[in-house]
């Protein structure tokens, strides 16, 4: 099995290769006098080398941890694997039978669903959540810097330890929340959020939502106090109520950030596994069964490595069917550089 | 009302608005520490109880036998995940921003990809491949997983610092007979030393919280990170939610600790990472 030096990363345009560009040659020399340009040469090969010295590591990291993984879980969704062959770095050739399994599998197509059904959900509460704190956030009222320094504390949490609290406060028996829904006399009776399969993708939706704000509340409201003042200003001259000032002024300027934050909310989202994994582990009775999660479960519980890539190679094609979007988002910044030299 | 009341009451309904807001978002964290207070009993009782009934230490006591080795390694893995990502990111932060190459569009477009992989697609090829190398079951395993979630991001955002480096220091530097390294590593790095804390703190987290990689690389219970400990609780049809909360307290202060040090930092660290340009 070769493994090419090809990086992960360029699904763009035209697949480059790296690993084998020639030194480049058109650099800024604009010597005229041809005996100081040997010298020049020399200084600009020296801060070349140099440059590639201080690339090296990065490189060599991300061709073991991100190119090598990747390529192989392709090679891995086309192999017989079993506990047997974990040990060893090949299995036998087993064509798109592990395809051919996970569309079949009853679990692994409600997974894909609930991906699907939880991403959107987690986007669009996240989205009107989060927008409407930022636009909070970005008006003046006292305590605001503190409101804005606290709202951020569900990021800084290990997932792990977010699902586990969850888990706390949903459950039946002594529950907060249902505590409090019975307190105020929303509902007669707890509502069993973690043992009923109808409710429980609605209870890791709920969590993910409360996990996913602070990012969106954070980039929104960034993105708002980069519209011009005299803009808004302007607008309310108009007579512009304060919806059309939103719809028709804030929105389009801030609309390159909006995209982002979807886009990144999105592939943020189809990853989701510790959150799951604590708070119903999937369960119950699959109903909560994510790509991530049913992976992991054909992967490690089950040790069907072949079936488990197949399904991981869905949820990356998920995640790179994004990667050109993003690329051309950030396009501005890709080769940018202030060097020395310039 | 005249303008200036209806402005005020609007400023105050604001303040208020926010303020529910907050409670939303603190209350869970506020619960697992009340929780983590609270007796076996009054946990099992079947009332959830929004200051602790009978206050006790006990849950603190249980924990801190069964899981004082746990947060032991996972500070070893947090701060090797941090030492990783700072040997390779701060030097390629730099080459990616001050140096003209060739290949700054593919790397940093990798990057950028990187930072979208799913994780658990990493998880699965490494655990295999880690075979072959001996690394499944160690901390170097764990810690070049880890790295996984902190380099991309600690590269982007060092290389949008570095950006902002006026280039005549490392000119001067240069005049001044220094070598690329020596102006690299005396002049850049200190200058750079709050981009890299950022960096540094964000890579600990990352190592101090994850959780995939030590259930999948980890195959034992040699090596046992706090995230794994408190999973391992949940395990059985009965859990012992005392011991879960103060686990969980224990592993959320180092970012309790953080937000509190690194305050001003960690806004704009986190969204650095994600909208580059």
């Amino acid at each position: 099995m070769a493994i090419h030096e090809r990086d992960p990363g360029m699904v763009e345009g035209g697949g480059q290769r790296r690993g084998s560009s020639p030194p480049d040659g058109r650099s800024g020399v604009r010597a005229s006098d041809p005996t100081r340009l040997a010298s020049w040469l020399s200084l600009e090969r020296k801060q070349r080398l140099a440059g590639w010295a201080f690339l090296t590591p990065a490189i060599l990291y991300v061709l073991f941890a991100f190119a090598l993984p990747i390529i192989y879980n392709i090679v891995l969704s086309f192999e017989q694997t079993s506990p047997a062959t974990i040990a060893d770095i090949t299995a036998p050739f087993a064509g798109l039978a592990n395809y051919r399994f996970i569309l079949h599998d009853p679990t692994s197509i409600a997974a894909i669903v609930h991906t699907f059904e939880f991403t959107g959900g987690s986007l669009v509460g996240q989205f009107i959540i989060g927008f409407s704190l930022a636009l909070l956030f970005s008006l003046r009222f006292p305590g605001r810097t503190f409101a804005r320094s606290l709202v951020i504390v569900p990021w800084l949490l290990p997932l792990i330890v977010t699902g586990v609290i969850f888990k706390f406060l949903f459950q039946l028996q002594g529950g907060a929340v249902d505590q409090l829904l019975v307190n105020i006399g929303l509902v007669h009776h707890p509502i069993d959020w973690l043992d009923n399969p109808h409710l429980a993708l609605w209870t890791i939706l709920i969590a993910n939502i409360w996990l996913g704000v602070p990012f969106f509340t954070l980039l929104l409201f960034s993105a708002l106090q980069d519209v011009p003042l005299d803009v808004k200003e302007a607008a309310l001259m108009d007579g512009a109520g304060a919806w059309q000032r939103l719809r028709l002024v804030i929105v389009p300027i801030i609309l390159p950030v909006i995209e982002v934050t979807v886009l990144l909310g999105f592939v943020f989202t189809v990853k989701v596994f510790d959150l799951v994994i604590g708070l119903t582990g999937g369960g119950p009775a699959n109903s909560t069964q994510l790509i991530t999660t049913w992976s992991y479960n054909l992967s490690f519980q089950q040790f069907s490595f072949g079936e488990g890539a197949a399904l991981n190679n869905l949820l990356l094609l998920l995640a790179v069917i994004c990667a050109p979007i993003y690329l051309m988002l950030n396009r501005g910044s890709l080769g940018r550089s202030s060097g020395v030299e310039r | 009302m005249t303008r200036l009341q209806r402005s005020r009451t609007l400023r105050w309904l604001c303040t208020f608005a926010s303020l529910v807001a907050l409670a939303i978002v603190l209350f869970p964290v506020y619960a697992v520490v009340v929780a983590s207070f609270e007796s076996t009993y009054t946990l099992f009782s079947g009332t959830y109880h929004f200051w602790p009934a009978s206050p006790t230490l006990a849950n603190y006591r249980t924990v801190l036998s069964a899981q004082a080795a746990n947060v032991v390694t996972s500070l070893i893995v947090g701060l090797g995940t941090a030492a990783l990502a700072l040997v390779v990111a701060v030097p390629a932060a730099y080459a990616l921003s001050k140096y003209r190459l060739r290949v700054t569009v593919v790397v940093v477009s990798s990057l950028l990809i990187a930072q979208i992989v799913p994780s658990i697609v990493l998880a699965t090829s490494l655990f295999i491949i880690f075979h072959w190398v001996h690394l499944v079951n160690t901390y170097p395993g764990l810690i070049l997983a880890d790295g996984t979630y902190a380099i991309p991001f600690a590269i982007l955002v060092l290389r949008a610092f570095f950006f902002s480096l006026p280039n005549e220091v490392m000119h001067a530097a240069k005049v001044d007979g220094a070598s690329e390294w020596q102006t690299f590593t005396r002049i850049v790095v200190p200058l750079a030393r709050s981009a890299v804390i950022t960096v540094a703190v964000f890579a600990f987290l990352n190592g101090w919280g994850d959780f995939i990689f030590a259930l999948t690389v980890l195959n034992g219970a040699t090596i046992q990170p706090i995230t794994l400990g408190i999973y391992t609780y949940l395990g059985n049809y009965s859990t012992d939610w005392g011991a879960v909360m103060a686990s969980a307290v224990i592993a959320i202060v180092p970012a309790a600790v953080m937000l509190i040090l690194a305050q001003r930092y960690i806004a704009s660290g986190l969204t650095a990472g994600s909208v580059v340009g």
